[in-house]
């Protein structure tokens, strides 16, 4: 009397899966390796110029200005993220969840306008330097937008909350005692954390690393509204040449890049985790 | 579970609320800052078609997008110069009913049956104008200003604004090595590239949506500007002028074309002849400050207008400059180097 | 050290706060450009009513947002019934595949449904946006409602089917009750995400079919325009609302 619900059940959400989701990657890859064509988007030969053409200077060197700026930009998350999610993980219960959707409510709120009101606090005539001239800190605005420093503000802005909450998820089930049973032995503070806390904390570390650094690149429009003519991120690169210069080989093997890029980071995660569970394992 | 219930019905009263009068529609899709929100409120009043507006900022996104929508596309879309007869050949428009455009008559024949559209089977052009040198006042003496030159000026880094356009933006470098804007040659390309790349430790920004407001906040002092954008920045502030470079000034014309994935032509049709009444041509040249085709908006400008050389350039000025043509093919190398000049700096 | 914490705290929310209070504030400035402070008014929201093309542009968000939440979630509980009760061959790479769309930046799938749109000659408007924000939403979705699931007690499924309850009819009686908080949670993030899409739908759609985000990206990018002042305002209001209806559920989830 074995239904058909389960049958059913299974195939749409097969049949969707596949072409929406390997389907897509499979074209993606396809594309990456076929010829540019002018009046269509792609035609046979396959070769490998999309590919060849990445590695030169060029375009290595956005990527690794790309790379520079999400790297700034996890960093700072962590740097901020780190103490966030700590002290919010040891507040009473009630504060946490105070906190943690205060964190939210900027988070509900589209993130392209959130960009857009970085813009006017950073511009030329914005807030910020309107205050600086009022305070006389500065007798001449600075600049401060079309520069890294805006671009990396504005990742940082959008990205922040993807740090915190793998990181406050660990901390939560951090056992505080730890701390006190070093403190006990004699411990200092810096002891403690380097010994004890930030290992423990690691998997939560990786996690909130991977969620922000491979968007962040991809993020192009941060780097259209707050960057000038040096800040191109991956993204940007990928918009221009799907939506601009039609080159879509190109714009295939940059996104295979990206992909391995996050594929390579996913790897070395599992790796750190099964290390984790090793190293706890035997007790 | 109200609230559940409450929130569901809300939105589905929403959505069966958003009108459904199936009003008639024209789908523009034009350059940014080009035409009045004034302009197309009337048009809507005047003819009950409500206009959908998209805006681009340089050819290839716009051609990029009307390859891409080759089923619900555009009704009335404004490509420059050779860009219509590159869309043309790829067989993305159609024929216009020049029946349905009165008004098109009596255009300024100087623009009309160019080499890009014989006989303007294709297009209507619209606005003409000009790509020079903007400068502000207050930072830079415009006097010393006169040359594409000046933009390389060393004491200029970080002042420089770029247009976001590969086309204008090897004219400029081009015509500074004695060539064609034109060239088709890779070696002439490939030396452009060259010269572009030492500009760029001075370009603080490529804008091609609306450069004048970079001027205007005082983020760049110096760089390319369209007319157009140079006389609505002087209505604002008057030390942003406007030069044209010794080298000559790249010039344009920007027609009106129905693509073939169009699916309100007559629309389209009706709008392409709004814009080409006289008082409404008067409008755009008065607000946007580029020349119309329409010669009978020119009295009705105002006298500051009229004689703008911002807005009409002198008969030697146009002389010395070039329009763009199709390099065909050459497009791709061009293409390339702009790319390698944007991501290698 | 408590003095400490506060100040942290207070410094982070500032940043994240800062910009959209001063979003808010120029939505009722009269200073069109928001450079001082010059009087209240409401006249942006009024600009902003009258703006056809941005009106237009949140109809097609809503709809599309409504109707990607919708479908998500119902795709996403049958795939996070199938993930959590059945065994069946290429469940994992099933599940890999879901954790893959979760993980990849929006840009990738952006390009990947735009090759796979042109190739299968869908026309980009409605349908293939549609289709591409069901498909960011639903590893969502399913994440959200498989946690619910894991956490039923079996014995409860297992007497409904002493009882003679058919798979389909188990689903419908019993499932699909216990899991509505989940379900609920589940639309509320998706119509979240789906309205915040940028760049998927940058890609996707066609003239025909204008949202909200990139008619607000096309009028940003020109400078400062105070309809998008007042409209944010109402966005973030929204946000709110969203904020606290899905706290309501959460409680409610967690207090049966």
């Amino acid at each position: 009397m074995e239904s058909k619900t389960r049958p059913a059940v299974i195939g749409l959400v097969a049949l969707w899966l596949v072409v929406f989701g390997v389907l897509p990657i499979l074209l993606l890859l396809g594309a990456s390796v076929l010829t540019q064509d002018p009046a269509h988007f792609v035609r046979l030969p396959l070769s490998l110029d999309a590919y060849r053409q990445l590695l030169e200077p060029a375009y290595l060197q956005v990527m690794l200005r790309s790379l520079k700026l999400a790297l700034i930009t996890v960093a700072l998350c962590l740097l901020v993220g780190y103490p966030f999610a700590w002290f919010t993980a040891r507040l009473p219960a009630g504060w946490k969840t105070t906190i943690l959707v205060l964190l939210m409510i900027p988070f509900w709120t589209n993130s392209l306008v959130r960009t857009y009101a970085i813009r006017t606090l950073l511009g030329t005539q914005g807030l910020l330097n309107k205050a600086l001239l009022a305070l006389g800190v500065i007798d001449a605005p600075l600049q401060l937008i079309y520069t890294d420093l805006a671009v990396v503000l504005g990742l940082f802005y959008l990205m922040l909350p993807f740090m915190i909450l793998p990181l406050y998820a660990n901390l939560d089930k951090f056992d505080y005692r730890l701390v006190e049973a070093g403190r006990d032995l004699g411990a200092g503070f810096a002891r403690i954390f380097v010994k004890i806390v930030w290992p423990l904390s690691l998997p939560g570390v990786f996690a909130g690393c991977i969620l922000v650094f491979v968007p962040t690149m991809g993020l192009f429009y941060v780097a259209t509204l707050l960057g000038g003519a040096r800040q191109l991120l991956v993204g940007n690169l990928i918009q221009q040449q799907f939506l601009n210069a039609r080159n879509w080989p190109a714009g295939s093997a940059t996104s295979v890049v990206l992909i391995l890029l996050m594929a390579l980071m996913l790897a070395a995660y599992r790796l750190l985790l099964r290390r984790a569970a090793t190293a706890r394992g035997p007790q | 579970m109200n609230i559940g219930k409450t929130l569901f019905g809300a939105a589905l009263l929403l959505l069966t609320a958003s009108p459904a009068m199936a009003a008639e529609k024209v789908y523009v899709y034009n350059w940014t800052e080009y035409i009045p929100q004034a302009v197309i409120d009337d048009f809507t009043k005047e003819t009950g078609i409500e206009v959908v507006y998209t805006t681009y900022d340089s050819n290839e996104t716009m051609y990029a997008k009307v390859k891409l929508a080759q089923q619900e596309g555009y009704d009335v879309v404004v490509p420059s110069t050779y860009f219509v007869s590159k869309m043309s050949r790829e067989g993305l428009l159609q024929g216009l009913d020049h029946s349905q455009l009165p008004n098109a008559r009596g255009l300024d024949a100087k623009m009309l049956d160019k080499p890009f559209d014989r006989g303007n089977v294709y297009s209507v052009p619209f606005m003409w104008g000009s790509t020079g040198i903007g400068v502000n006042a207050k930072e830079i003496d415009p006097a010393t200003v006169t040359s594409w030159k000046d933009l390389w000026n060393p004491a200029y880094k970080g002042k420089v604004l770029l247009q976001d356009d590969l086309r204008e933006v090897f004219h400029m470098a081009l015509k500074l090595q004695g060539r064609s804007s034109n060239t088709t040659d890779p070696k002439e390309i490939e030396a452009a590239y060259g010269l572009l790349k030492e500009l760029m430790p001075n370009v603080l920004l490529f804008n091609s949506d609306s450069p004048r407001l970079p001027y205007l906040a005082g983020e760049v002092s110096i760089g390319m500007i369209w007319n157009g954008e140079a006389w609505m920045a002087a209505e604002e502030n008057e030390d942003i002028r406007y030069i044209y470079p010794k080298e000559g000034a790249n010039l344009w014309v920007d027609s009106f074309v129905i693509p073939k994935s169009a699916r309100n032509v007559k629309n389209g049709h009706a709008f392409i002849n709004y814009m080409l009444k006289a008082e409404v041509a008067a409008q755009c040249v008065a607000q946007n400050g580029y020349a119309t085709t329409v010669l009978a908006a020119l009295p009705l400008l105002d006298e500051k207008v009229r004689t703008s050389p911002t807005i009409f350039p002198p008969p030697e000025t146009v002389a010395a400059g070039e329009f763009q043509l199709d390099v065909g093919d050459a497009l791709a190398t061009y293409q390339r180097y702009w790319e390698l000049l944007r991501a290698g700096n | 050290m408590k003095g400490l914490r506060l100040l942290f705290f207070c410094g982070v929310f500032c940043y994240l706060y800062l910009p959209i209070v001063i979003l808010v504030g120029n939505a009722f400035n009269l200073n069109r450009y928001g450079l001082r402070w010059d009087g209240f008014t409401g006249k942006w929201f009024v600009a902003m009513w009258n703006n056809p093309g941005l009106m237009e542009a949140a109809r097609h968000s809503l709809v599309i947002a409504f109707a990607a939440a919708s479908l998500a979630t119902a795709i996403g509980a049958l795939a996070a019934i199938a993930f959590t009760r059945y065994r069946f061959p290429g469940r994992r790479l099933l599940q890999g595949t879901m954790m893959t769309l979760m993980m990849a930046p929006d840009i990738i799938l952006a390009i990947a449904l735009l090759v796979l749109f042109v190739a299968l000659g869908i026309a980009l408007g409605f349908w293939s946006l549609l289709l591409a924000h069901i498909t960011f939403c639903l590893p969502f979705a399913v994440v959200t409602i498989a946690a619910r699931l894991e956490g039923f007690d079996p014995h409860l499924l297992d007497a409904a089917r002493d009882l003679g309850a058919s798979e389909g009819r188990l689903l419908w009686r019993v499932v699909l009750p216990l899991l509505r908080p989940a379900l609920i949670s589940s639309w509320l993030l998706s119509f979240t995400l789906s309205l915040d899409d940028v760049i998927v739908s940058s890609f996707v759609t066609g003239p025909a079919y204008d949202v909200l985000p990139l008619k607000i990206f096309s009028m940003v990018k020109v400078g400062v325009k105070p309809e998008v002042n007042a409209l944010a305002t109402i966005m973030v209001g929204l946000s709110l609302i969203l904020v606290i209806l899905s706290q309501l559920f959460h409680k409610e989830k967690n207090t049966p």
